[in-house]
């Protein structure tokens, strides 16, 4: 029996050769195992997040307080967006199917730099544990524990943020770390799409995940240290009274909104575009034929990334910036979401005169064509400066990021978790619950959300505690999709770990695909990967005939087509 | 981390041509260019960073020449020397590392040490003067409606420069550290003649921290420079 | 990784750059106090960009890194776009009658013939 990378004993350590299962699995630096400890962290925090999350409907069901004060609520909105942002999304596609798939997509046998890694890893757990201090304020002497988590809201506005008696620069301190955390995955990343690609495999041979990866890269690189100033000079603010951000010396509330979204408005980028990458890579495998316009994909990904940069003032439109401003972003604005356009024809054009195969990575790909075409058009109404004013801190603009960002990232993730199970366990999942779990999902997502345009549009403002009555139905069925949705993800991750445990074991490249990752020798993945590093004349995507056109002795790595 | 010594794979194409496979082991661009791109993370900081201070710059013009003016130019002016010859002994050792000359590097290293140290000591005396004139962080010369509070855009000066001056001394102190660390490496023979890219990188490092000082020292020092009132 | 320089001339280089740094640094003390007085600021920056220049090309050893040097001009591009936007939204600051931090106000700290 083959040994794969899973096996005791089958992988290289940052100290030392430990003997033990759990301490090989604390020390290793290999890129698989190091992205499924990513992967078993990042879901925890994202069901809390999402327990948060169910509370504030519940209490939201009607009007008035049910069991939640306000002050309490406005914790439990905070405490959601930091999870979810923070320690979810944006370690995100990255950390899970960066590590494990990319590596294997270049045909190279770990990242460029795995001791960096398994550090970046732990920094990572260093800032989760950080963040989980900030909840509580513990007093010793009188043996009470209080819930004192920050109030402000995930985006920490001043001056409200420095003065606040909550756990706020412990949360900050905290975004920093995890922020450094992401830097230095983006610099692996970067390093490793560069200089160990397989000989052969130019820019435009590598697999559309990969520019998804690399064009977030760029993003971790460039765009998360301006954040990380922007939480020192907070503070810096708060404990030397330096005044930056502090009418009362002269310093401007404005100033640390402008640095804050400089970082995360790219930020929602670096979440898209792996996502992107996902669904480039489902599209061709399910429809058994070439991408439609491979080149042009690649390129948006690059311009998105780019453009992304320069748009970050829409989320400052009501906040007091000058209106030459305010046109200059919002003509900027309305450009970044051609080549977000150009990849959903050129995936439809994919999939027209194909073979569509409706399993379940397939059925996640389109249900996300639907619902983040909502997020992302929605996203286009309110760049208009003049629709901005009205809906801006309303339920509209959480319904749009919300479709954008779980019904666009978190579903394309959820579906890369689908496509490349087989690789990662070497089994197979349960089909038919696999298929229940998406229409669950899918329903309670337009549920959930859908309503809340409307709300948002009659005027509902967003971390509202309270409502006036006339808001009633759009939450009563919110709520009603919230548990179906709930409901979804609840059995979709019972799936996918009882049949890890129990599953059908499944052969090398089940779903006939085109791209590297699927030709190693054995399934799960061999520690060292390819058993040989290919040369690469072909393209990432050839078909011929619905049935992929490059054939390998996956022991030899010699073709055989 | 493995024992064994690196030895590249080949790739063959179905020709029977042969490619090296470079691996990340060994792959001494690939540790320069990882390093390159950490800087830009520092660029992108620090860039932030005169973002604010410009920003400020701009709304409170006047304030800002006038507390330039106080800056002492004589030992901003000799800082900014000692750190300009500090980056040349940087750059000397490392050329004598790769030349072979492991000692005079060591030496150079050294040097850069101290007098990356006697930069760190003109700081402390330049602070302690702003001290005893009041000026500091958290004194009433830098809090807003106090009777001793200077005009805001003195304020937002004032509370920029302790902050960059501080995360800029930081680098040079983590600075010292990494020589530290590169000295152990060499006497530990882990740096070599033929694999010194942990010098290397090193000192880009310590260009970067000269770099960052070419623009702190002008933009606080010298744009109030030309008043009357200008040093003391 | 190896140069095509011998030792000697490496090290010359070096010293080369040395010597045009100091001048450089010479001329920025001096000018506040010399010459183009009413620009200084610029003429400040300008030299820095200068001397920046020279560090990054031949002590930094960008010259003839292609990908390197592209990274950090895309950097660069990014650092200024932030400046200019911003910039251009404080200095069409809309509200600077009314706003507390650019007003004249009475009390002590407040804004001194600030905003242009």
């Amino acid at each position: 029996m083959s040994k794969s990378y899973l096996d005791l004993g089958e992988t290289h350590c940052a100290i030392g050769h430990p003997k033990t299962a759990f301490w090989q699995w604390m020390l290793t630096v290999d890129h698989k195992r190091i992205g499924i400890m990513y992967a078993a962290v990042m879901f925890v925090f994202f069901f809390v997040a999402v327990f948060t999350a169910l509370m504030m409907r519940i209490e939201l069901f009607a009007p008035g307080a049910q069991f939640l004060d306000g002050d309490t609520f406005n914790q439990a909105f905070t405490l959601h967006g930091v999870l979810m942002i923070f320690l979810f999304i944006i370690p995100g596609i990255p950390a899970i199917f960066g590590n494990i798939v990319m590596p294997l997509m270049i045909g190279a046998k770990d990242v460029s730099f795995p001791r960096l890694n398994w550090a970046t890893f732990w920094l990572y757990i260093f800032g989760c544990l950080v963040a989980l201090t900030s909840l509580f304020n513990f007093n010793i002497t009188e043996g009470e524990v209080l819930f004192n988590f920050a109030d402000t809201g995930w985006t920490f506005y001043a001056p409200y943020s420095l003065n606040t008696g909550t756990n706020v620069v412990t949360t900050l301190v905290a975004a920093f770390i995890l922020g450094m955390a992401s830097i230095l995955t983006g610099l692996n990343f970067l390093v490793t799409i560069h200089r160990l690609r397989a000989p052969g495999m130019g820019f435009f041979q590598m697999p559309l995940f990969v520019w998804g990866i690399y064009a977030t890269a760029w993003i971790q690189l460039l765009a998360t240290p301006v954040v990380g100033i922007t939480l020192i000079l907070a503070i810096m603010e708060k404990y030397f009274g330096i005044g930056i951000f502090d009418p009362s010396k002269g310093g401007d509330p404005v100033l640390f909104q402008h640095l804050f979204w400089i970082y995360s408005h790219p930020a929602v980028y670096l979440m898209i575009l792996p996502a992107f990458g996902i669904m480039s890579e489902i599209i061709p495998v399910f429809s058994r034929r070439e991408i439609f316009g491979y080149r042009t994909i690649a390129l948006s990904s690059a311009s998105i990334a780019g453009i992304g940069y320069l748009v970050w003032g829409h989320h400052l439109f009501t906040s007091g910036m000058s209106d030459l401003a305010k046109t200059i972003f919002s003509f900027l604005t309305f450009f970044v979401a051609i080549p977000t356009g150009i990849k959903f024809y050129d995936w439809i054009a994919t999939m027209y005169k194909g073979k569509i195969i409706l399993d379940s990575p397939m059925l996640w790909a389109l249900g996300t064509i639907v619902t983040f075409a909502i997020g992302g058009l929605t996203g286009v109404t309110i760049a208009m400066v003049g629709s901005d004013i009205h809906l801006q801190d309303t339920y509209y603009s959480v319904a749009h990021f919300h479709y954008a960002i779980l019904g666009g990232v978190v579903f394309l993730l959820f579906a890369g978790m689908h496509y490349w199970f087989p690789l990662v366990t070497g089994k197979f999942y349960k089909e038919s619950t696999a298929k229940v779990a998406f229409y669950l999902n899918f329903v309670g997502i337009n549920l959930l959300w859908f309503p809340m345009f409307i709300a948002g549009y009659l005027g509902m403002p967003r971390r509202y505690f309270d409502y006036l009555p006339e808001f009633e139905i759009y939450h009563q069925v919110s709520g009603v999709g919230a548990i179906v949705i709930i409901s979804g993800l609840v059995l979709m991750f019972y799936n996918f770990l009882s049949s890890w445990k129990s599953g059908e074991a499944a052969p090398v490249n089940p779903w006939g695909a085109t791209t590297l990752e699927w030709y190693t020798p054995t399934s799960p993945p061999p520690l060292e990967n390819h058993s040989k590093v290919p040369y690469v004349d072909f393209g990432p995507y050839e078909y011929h005939h619905a049935e992929p056109k490059v054939k390998f002795d996956l022991a030899t790595m010699k073709r055989i087509d | 981390m493995s024992d064994h010594p690196y030895v590249p794979e080949i790739a063959v194409d179905r020709e029977g041509n042969e490619y090296e496979v470079q691996g990340w082991q060994g792959d001494f661009f690939g540790g320069k260019f990882g390093f390159w791109l950490f800087m830009l993370t520092e660029i992108m900081m620090f860039g932030a960073m005169f973002m604010v201070l410009t920003y400020y710059f701009t709304l409170h013009h006047d304030d800002f020449i006038n507390a330039s003016a106080s800056l002492n130019r004589t030992l901003g002016g000799f800082n900014t020397v000692v750190l300009l010859i500090s980056a040349l002994t940087m750059g000397l050792g490392l050329l004598k590392m790769r030349h072979g000359d492991v000692k005079g590097s060591k030496l150079m290293i050294w040097a850069t040490i101290l007098l990356a140290l006697v930069f760190l000591g003109v700081k402390a005396v330049e602070w302690t003067a702003e001290y005893n004139h009041g000026i500091f962080l958290g004194l009433p010369a830098l809090q807003g409606g106090l009777p001793e509070s200077k005009p805001f855009g003195e304020i937002m000066f004032f509370g920029m420069y302790f902050t960059m001056t501080g995360l800029h001394g930081v680098h040079i102190i983590i600075g010292i550290g990494l020589m530290l660390w590169l000295l152990k490496r060499i006497n530990a023979e882990k740096v070599t003649p033929e694999h010194y890219i942990l010098h290397f990188n090193l000192a880009l490092y310590w260009d970067l921290v000269h770099l960052i000082w070419v623009f702190v020292f002008p933009y606080y020092y010298m744009i109030g420079a030309g008043l009357s009132t200008g040093g003391h | 990784m190896a140069t095509t320089k011998t030792y000697e001339e490496e090290r010359a280089g070096y010293f080369k750059v040395l010597i045009g740094l100091l001048v450089l640094t010479a001329v920025t003390l001096i000018q506040p106090t010399m010459f183009l007085e009413n620009a200084t600021f610029g003429v400040q920056m300008f030299i820095g960009v200068i001397k920046a220049w020279m560090i990054v090309m031949y002590y930094m050893h960008m010259k003839g890194e292609k990908l390197i040097g592209a990274s950090v001009i895309f950097a660069m591009f990014l650092v200024a776009f932030f400046f200019v936007i911003v910039m251009i939204d404080v200095n069409h600051f809309q509200f600077g009658d009314v706003s507390h931090i650019t007003s004249e106000v009475t009390s002590a700290g407040g804004s001194s013939a600030s905003k242009h």
